[in-house]
């Protein structure tokens, strides 16, 4: 394992604008004459390296930030504070639904997200693999996204995103809707892609799934980061989190 | 055809080659409400995306630009045929229609990046946008002449200078003045700025919001 860092975040804060006061009309606006968003940070001073070639778990309760954090690596969302570096290509976030375009049918999705990836729109293989991989029909790729069930879109979403090759693979909490067989042809498919020095950032809310992917993990907790190490100590501090409450 | 069979039959709007007059300010009226209406969704209609991939936002308002100018260059091309039929000859001139198109679509772009990324934090933008624009439709000397038209409305109108000049260009026996060019240049680059300025402060944000 090369110790080069693939990702590299130094005191990276992230606010978000969030509204509490339940205006989301310029008319609402107009009548309460008062400023409704407030920046609140997401993250808070986050500080990790993820070496080339590691598996980096992510774990935390609801609400705690996992997600931007994952947005932030992939440069969905840019840090208010900080510095992030990212020395490689990544896949879409596979996050439930994400990247889908619900209008689009399953092979215009393939096509959108490999162009914008820079893979071309045509690229017949990529098509072949990601047809292959998610053991959808022909005439289930041919309906709009939007008519999908959960298990349906995280098939397409996980074949699109291993068709990438990129360096990093993220995975947000999808596999948990997909049925068994589905679930162990991607765990089988992560293995895989460890194996070949890539790397996975995996946010679970099972500590079983984290420690068979991952070497490292992180624990967060309202948008701080409260340890890092070994994927097998994080993940019983995460256990004694919800013990404590 | 309401235009043709109503507003021509008025005395007081007696205006030579009216079908030509009405249809060379549709043209441009309708490219203009087309991309508003599109783009005005545009963020949030792509926040799968936006959410899951590094892509500029900007994209999506711009493609709305990109797809509409096809059918806006599309449709002035059979606007010159149908000019020939009316005994319109052609000339060199007619090539000024290019610039004019290209700041038509800045000032539109201007327009659809300021609703577009307002309307991610107030959903109810595309809806006072539709109750502004036919307001804004018959404020615009589109199917009776300029001078039916208060010339206080006039002057604060944007989308009057661009038609001004596209009928200048189209009709007209004189080449538009350099005072209509200068106009429509500060136009397009003053609702370019605008909308630039606002979309850059708000972007970063709307993430947390779509």
């Amino acid at each position: 394992m090369s110790a080069e860092n693939l990702i590299s975040f130094k005191n990276v804060t992230v606010c978000y604008w969030q509204n509490n006061m339940g205006i989301h009309s310029i008319k609402d606006l107009v009548t309460t004459r008062r400023n409704p968003f407030q920046s609140k940070a997401i993250l808070k001073n986050i500080t990790f390296n993820v070496a080339r070639g590691e598996s980096l778990g992510v774990l935390g309760r609801n609400g705690s930030g996992k997600s931007t954090l994952l947005r932030t690596i992939a440069g969905v969302v840019a840090p208010k504070e900080g510095t992030v570096e990212i020395n490689g290509s990544f896949a879409p976030i596979l996050a439930i639904g994400a990247g889908l375009e619900p209008e689009l049918n399953g092979y215009e999705n393939m096509e959108l997200l490999l162009s914008l990836y820079g893979k071309a729109r045509k690229n017949t293989n990529s098509i072949q693999n990601i047809i292959d991989f998610s053991e959808l029909s022909d005439e289930a790729l041919r309906m709009p996204a939007k008519r999908y069930s959960s298990g349906m879109v995280a098939r397409l979403a996980f074949s699109i995103s291993i068709a990438n090759e990129a360096d990093i693979l993220i995975i947000d909490e999808v596999l948990a809707v997909g049925d068994h067989g589905f679930q162990m042809k991607c765990m089988e498919k992560i293995y895989k892609i460890k194996e070949e020095g890539k790397s996975i950032i995996f946010v679970s809310h099972s500590p079983g799934e984290v420690l068979k992917i991952c070497d490292t993990a992180i624990l967060l907790d309202n948008g701080q980061l409260i340890e890092q190490g070994k994927a097998s100590d994080i993940c019983e501090k995460y256990e004694n989190l919800f013990l404590k409450h | 055809m309401i235009f043709i069979a109503i507003f021509s039959k008025i005395p007081s709007n007696h205006i030579d080659n009216y079908i030509l007059y009405v249809t060379s300010g549709l043209i441009f009226w309708f490219f203009f409400s087309n991309v508003t209406n599109q783009a005005v969704g545009s963020i949030i209609g792509s926040s799968g995306l936006i959410k899951s991939i590094n892509i500029p936002v900007v994209f999506f308002p711009l493609s709305e630009i990109i797809s509409e100018l096809f059918n806006f260059i599309l449709t002035i091309m059979v606007f010159l045929v149908v000019m020939h039929w009316f005994g319109i000859s052609y000339s060199f001139r007619m090539f000024l229609i290019i610039p004019c198109m290209l700041l038509f679509a800045i000032f539109s772009f201007g327009v659809t990046i300021l609703l577009s990324s307002i309307n991610v934090f107030f959903r109810d933008v595309g809806i006072l946008w539709g109750t502004i624009q036919p307001a804004l439709f018959y404020m615009t000397p589109i199917g009776y002449r300029e001078d039916l038209v208060s010339p206080l409305i006039s002057r604060y109108n944007p989308i009057y200078y661009f038609i001004k000049l596209g009928r200048t260009i189209f009709h007209d026996p004189q080449a538009p003045t350099m005072d209509l060019w200068i106009n429509c240049i500060c136009i397009a680059a003053g609702m370019y700025l605008l909308g630039a300025v606002v979309f850059n402060s708000l972007k970063n944000q709307f993430i947390s919001t779509i």
